[in-house]
């Protein structure tokens, strides 16, 4: 093995080694950090609870429309879909019986809302 | 063996150049770089599970103002302190004022109510806290004998 080829295979593993260093660096020690993240980045104990407040705004207020509205804030999913989910996770959770009725109360409204809109379009 | 015709050609000595091992550590710079560039810009660690203290400053008004209007609506004091502190905010009081203040400015004036109604209640609770006599605990107390001098003057 000539002295050159020597020295290229150690520069290629001096890269690799500086590669692994440099991703653990990135990766571990100093990842970027997202200061100023979404609503929709939120984990999903703290969406549920975004869902569970608009629950308690629509109890209130009975306002379809608003809540949909407030639930597009968390997620760019349906807002049905954005209820179920959060459901889901609160049972699984075991929330109180009354917040799970809160949130069980807005999915119906929005489910009801969406089947009267699709039969106000179906010409029904 | 030489003779007049041939001549000894001297090739200058190239003198071994001792490198050292600099070329590893330009390896392990340029790796390094490779690696961060990679992990930077190319594949970041992606935030799919953030806290709302990590939210961009308008959402975390939408999010406070959300909570105010939840505490206006069921009057639940306690939790809407608990959502408040999950926002991490310094001083969550003097934000929710802030907020009322700007709220006004816009001519969103229920908004700006339940943010002040908010900010007063938990106002009203801090101070309450802060006035509140802390009961001694006399019934645990041990009494410790001390030594006193006799009275020099009998008590009538």
């Amino acid at each position: 093995m000539t002295r050159r080829t020597r020295r290229f295979i150690f520069f290629s593993l001096a890269i690799l080694a500086g590669l692994a260093a440099g991703i653990m660096f990135g990766w571990q020690v100093a990842p970027i950090q997202y200061k100023d993240t979404g609503p929709d980045t939120l984990r999903q104990d703290y969406k549920t609870d975004f869902v569970l407040m608009v629950s308690e705004l629509y109890e209130h207020d009975a306002d379809e429309a608003m809540a949909i509205a407030r639930l597009t804030y968390i997620s760019p999913t349906p807002p049905l879909e954005t209820v179920q989910t959060a459901i889901n996770y609160a049972e699984e959770n075991n929330y109180s019986s009354v917040d799970l009725q809160l949130m069980d109360n807005l999915a119906e409204a929005i489910e009801s809302r969406s089947l009267h809109y699709d039969q106000n379009s179906a010409g029904l | 063996m030489m003779n007049e015709d041939t001549q000894e050609i001297l090739q200058p000595q190239t003198p071994i150049k001792k490198h050292g091992p600099w070329y590893l550590l330009t390896g392990l710079i340029l790796g390094f770089l490779l690696g961060v560039i990679y992990t930077w810009w190319i594949n970041p660690v992606i935030y799919e599970s953030t806290n709302p203290a990590s939210l961009r400053e308008d959402f975390k008004d939408t999010y406070r103002v959300t909570i105010a209007q939840v505490f206006a609506a069921t009057g639940d004091l306690d939790r809407a302190a608990r959502r408040l502190e999950i926002l991490e905010d310094e001083n969550p009081i003097y934000l929710l004022g802030a907020q009322a203040q700007r709220a006004l400015a816009k001519g969103e004036e229920e908004q700006a109510h339940d943010l002040a109604l908010l900010a007063s209640e938990l106002q009203a609770v801090t101070a309450g806290s802060l006035t509140q006599p802390t009961p001694l605990a006399t019934d645990t107390m041990q009494l410790i004998p001390t030594q006193t001098l006799p009275a020099l003057t009998p008590v009538p």
